[in-house]
């Protein structure tokens, strides 16, 4: 059988390229997409939690539907949110998105 | 029956019609100067309540006043002490003389003021601070305690801040004013720290509790010396005594009635009264502090006849005799006299105001109160001459008039008690009292106008001042006879007045001929003299003048204390407040407040360039943060 | 080895390799379709880890619903026709943070002492986690729904546009 720590080391390879595209990237869409990674990689990491240790309670899956289901809806509203800046700026690259400063 | 556990009401009627005065005065008719009054008529009322009571109660045995007080702030602290305030108010025969004085003359001050300040655009305001002025006095004269009396005197000292710059429009007025509020801080500092050092050995502000702790030998003569003159430093300031007397005369650029219930009868007494209240402590203390009671009411009474003689403003004669009379009345408390000194105040108190509101007269009717503009006004103003007559012979210690009984008494027991050096500058000060009271009498009165256009429209005043005027001159004929035992059996008094209030055993009051002899010899020596000086011409004063022209030249600049005063306070206060304005504006300000101020806006400047306002850099610093937590947390854990 | 573990490090190897191309390749649809094998795979990590539901829902919503949006914003924003460069110039230091992120959670993965069984996987009833979810978890999952609601709308709101343009 396959040892839980596969799955944590997995979960945690996803979640550094996902870190590195949040960083890495300048477009919007592009670091929404890491982040989705990132939130694979906690989804993994929960359910792995889950089957392996405390099969007895439902908490760890539970909580991957409700990761799912925010993820969607984070999506949506990001997704929205970009529409509008490109609309309004002419783009949808974060670091020309800095009227937020001095 | 109200008796003196309601004396409290004393002073809590006027504060009631001030506070009231404040508020809705304006809205009142007549802007409330009945109500102030009809305040002042109460206690004075009830003043006879308490006479009454405290005359069925001083017979018996071990009777020393009544006391009233309640719980006003109370710790039990940790360490199992326990720390009391009382508030309350004492009557004896001594608070009662100043009863009779303060509410008696702060009603005819205040019905006489309903004629001489008609006019004026501040009327209902004036009446306000009266009563202000009146509830402090009165909570003086009655507190048990010195937290009570240290309040009470700033008040006092406060009301009369307020009334003699009444009109502070005039610049003179208002310095006058700040002159008088400083230079009596400059004692009531003095009093603060001999109630704190008194407080300190015995742990409790109520003043029969420290004479008990006194006399029981609680404080080393050394330190209760120290402490008492700490609490004359107060009453010199407050009663005009040398050498901060200067703002007395001054203090004349208040309205005259005022000047007459302030500067004569009342405050300027409170520090008489605070040392004859506290004369137990000057008997422990060593006697040296008798002595330089004596020695600066000696000076005072010395410099202040002189000053009287040439002084050539209405007011400021009078404000001098003030003077003068207060340091009289030092000296008997000097002499360990508190009854010579109570009886010359409550003589003094009536004659003094007669004098000021006849002068104020004088002024209502001519608008002028040089003497040189004056003159001759005894035909214009026949009944405020008389009265003024009246009041100079009782200042100059004409039998049978009040002052007479009272400068008696004192010169009696200064005969007895001091050296004859201080005998012989009293019999002196007599003669010159008598000199300057006879100028003012026919610079004023007498002669030819000064000021024919003044003269011309001079006439009495009207019935509303001239009656306080009667009242008061014929309390200045009738009330030194108070000495006399069987006038005040009559009166219901046991064992006369001078045996009840006044003297302590019943042959305490004595009249040796030759000192009564003596001092009428000086004072007649004095009016004959004054009428050879200044009367007709007044040749033989100029020629005086121009003999002993540097003499004159010193009584004319005050003795230079103002000028040795103001070359202090440009040299010496303003310098050193110059250096600690340097500081304050340099280091304080520039350096401490807009150093730091500045500092915080130049890292801030630096700081914001940190904000790039691109969303990479926040996350990367979002990232960095969790892996340094996590280094930490590892760290931590192995 | 087992045919599970040849089966896990097929799917793991997938996965890495869906995720590197999301976050390295220089066009963006190629990125988006790097997405959708990534996501697929970590279905089949869910299946491996016997979580079937949690795998039919990976693919409906991810798969389906979440690449599409993701897609069609790509559409919208005309991010092909954009000239600059993907990568921003915090490249080096996302490397570094990554890596060390990787290095710090892969000991903590490997050196922490996890309690119960760790070998074994227990299945856990589909119907059982069912029932959890809509008694115990009820009031929780109520409130996603309100989120997602509030999601939607939000999204609406802010893509619509203001009037007349």
């Amino acid at each position: 059988m396959i040892p839980i720590e596969n799955f944590l080391v997995l979960s945690s390879i996803l979640f550094s390229i996902g870190i590195y595209g949040v960083l890495a990237r300048r477009n919007a869409v592009l670091i929404i997409m890491s982040v989705e990674l990132m939130l694979q990689a906690v989804s993994i990491n929960f359910i792995a939690f889950a089957v392996y240790l405390y099969p007895e309670q439902f908490t760890g899956l539970i909580f991957a539907i409700f990761v799912i289901t925010i993820a969607a809806a984070e999506v949506g509203l990001a997704l929205g949110i970009i529409l509008r800046i490109f609309r309004n700026k002419g783009t949808s690259n974060v670091d020309e998105v800095d009227m937020l400063k001095w | 029956m109200v008796g003196m556990g309601e004396a409290w009401l004393i002073p809590a009627i006027p504060a009631a019609a001030f506070v009231i005065l404040l508020l809705v005065g304006k809205y009142l008719p007549r802007r409330g100067d009945w109500l102030a009054i009809g305040a002042m008529a109460a206690a004075f009322v009830l003043f006879f309540a308490v006479l009454i009571d405290l005359l069925g109660e001083v017979g018996k045995p071990d009777f020393v006043g009544v006391t009233s007080s309640i719980e006003w702030v109370r710790f039990d602290l940790p360490s199992g002490l326990e720390f009391e305030l009382r508030l309350g108010f004492f009557v004896d025969q001594l608070a009662v003389v100043m009863l009779a004085v303060v509410t008696f003359v702060t009603l005819m001050v205040m019905v006489y003021s309903t004629g001489y300040m008609k006019d004026d655009p501040r009327y209902g305001w004036y009446f306000a601070a009266i009563s202000m002025f009146a509830a402090a006095m009165l909570a003086l004269v009655l507190a048990d305690n010195f937290l009570l009396l240290y309040a009470a005197w700033e008040g006092v000292g406060f009301g009369s801040y307020l009334l003699i710059g009444f009109w502070h429009e005039k610049r003179s007025a208002a310095e006058a004013a700040k002159k008088a509020f400083i230079t009596t801080r400059i004692g009531d500092v003095g009093l603060l720290i001999g109630i704190i050092l008194l407080w300190r050995e015995a742990g409790t502000f109520d003043i029969s509790e420290i004479f008990e702790f006194a006399e029981a030998g609680g404080y080393s003569t050394a330190y209760l010396t120290t402490a008492v003159l700490f609490l004359f430093a107060g009453a010199v300031g407050k009663s005009a005594q040398f050498p901060l007397h200067v703002w007395l005369p001054d203090a004349m650029e208040g309205p005259t009635p005022v000047s007459a219930l302030i500067h004569a009868a009342t405050m300027v007494v409170a520090g008489v009264y605070l040392v004859a209240r506290l004369m137990p402590l000057f008997v422990v203390a060593d006697p040296i502090a008798l002595n330089i009671i004596t020695a600066v009411g000696l000076t005072t009474v010395m410099m202040s006849a002189t000053m009287g003689l040439v002084a050539t403003d209405l007011k400021r004669v009078i404000a001098y005799s003030t003077i003068n009379s207060l340091g009289l009345m030092m000296v008997a408390l000097g002499s360990l006299s508190v009854s010579a000194a109570m009886l010359y105040l409550f003589a003094h108190g009536f004659f003094k105001a007669l004098l000021f509101l006849a002068a104020g007269s004088v002024i209502h009717a001519t608008d002028r109160q040089e003497l040189s503009d004056l003159g001759g006004l005894a035909r214009r103003m026949p009944v405020t001459a008389a009265v003024f007559a009246v009041g100079a012979l009782s200042m100059a210690g004409i039998v049978p008039l009040a002052g007479f009984w009272a400068k008696d008494e004192i010169l009696n027991v200064v005969g007895d008690s001091q050296n004859f050096v201080v005998y012989g500058f009293l019999m002196l000060s007599v003669f010159i009292t008598a000199l300057y009271m006879t100028r003012v009498v026919i610079l004023t009165f007498l002669g030819e106008p000064g000021d024919r256009e003044a003269h011309q429209h001079a006439h009495d005043a009207e019935p509303v001042m001239t009656l306080p005027l009667l009242l008061l001159a014929g309390l200045t004929v009738l009330a030194g006879f108070v000495v006399f035992d069987g006038v005040g059996e009559a009166l219901g008094f046991p064992g006369g007045i001078g045996e009840f209030v006044f003297l302590e055993g019943p042959e305490a009051f004595h009249f040796p001929w030759d000192v009564a002899v003596l001092s009428t010899l000086s004072a007649v020596a004095g009016l004959v003299g004054g009428f050879y000086f200044w009367s007709g011409e007044a040749e033989p004063a100029r020629r005086a003048g121009e003999l002993f022209r540097p003499a004159y030249k010193i009584l004319k600049r005050k003795f230079y204390m103002d000028d040795i005063y103001q070359w202090t306070i440009d040299r010496v206060v303003l310098a050193a407040g110059g250096v600690l304005a340097w500081f304050d504006r340099n280091v304080v300000n520039d350096t401490g407040v807009d150093g730091s101020a500045g500092l915080g806006v130049l890292a801030g400047y630096g700081m914001k360039f940190l904000e790039t306002g691109k969303l990479p850099n926040y996350a990367l610093a979002i990232v960095t943060g969790v892996i340094v937590l996590a280094i930490v947390f590892m760290a931590v854990r192995v | 080895m087992s045919y599970e573990e040849v089966i896990f490090y097929f799917v793991a190897a997938v996965t890495v390799l869906g995720a590197l191309g999301v976050v390295l390749t220089r066009n963006v649809v190629h990125s988006a379709l790097f997405l959708i094998l990534a996501l697929l795979a970590v279905a089949g990590v869910f299946i491996l880890l016997s979580a079937e539901f949690l795998a039919i829902v990976q693919i409906l919503i991810y798969g389906g619903a979440v690449t599409i949006l993701i897609l069609f914003v790509m559409m919208l924003t005309r991010v092909r026709d954009m000239p600059q460069a993907l990568d921003g110039p915090q490249r080096p230091f996302a490397a570094l943070a990554a890596g060390a992120f990787l290095v710090l959670s892969v000991l903590a993965a490997l050196s922490s002492d996890w309690p119960g069984e760790t070998r074994e996987i227990t299945v856990v009833p589909f119907r059982e986690m069912g029932e959890a979810l809509f008694r115990d978890w009820a009031v929780p999952f109520e409130v996603a729904s309100l989120v997602l609601l509030v999601a939607l709308i939000g999204a609406i709101v802010l893509a619509r546009g203001e009037e007349g343009e």
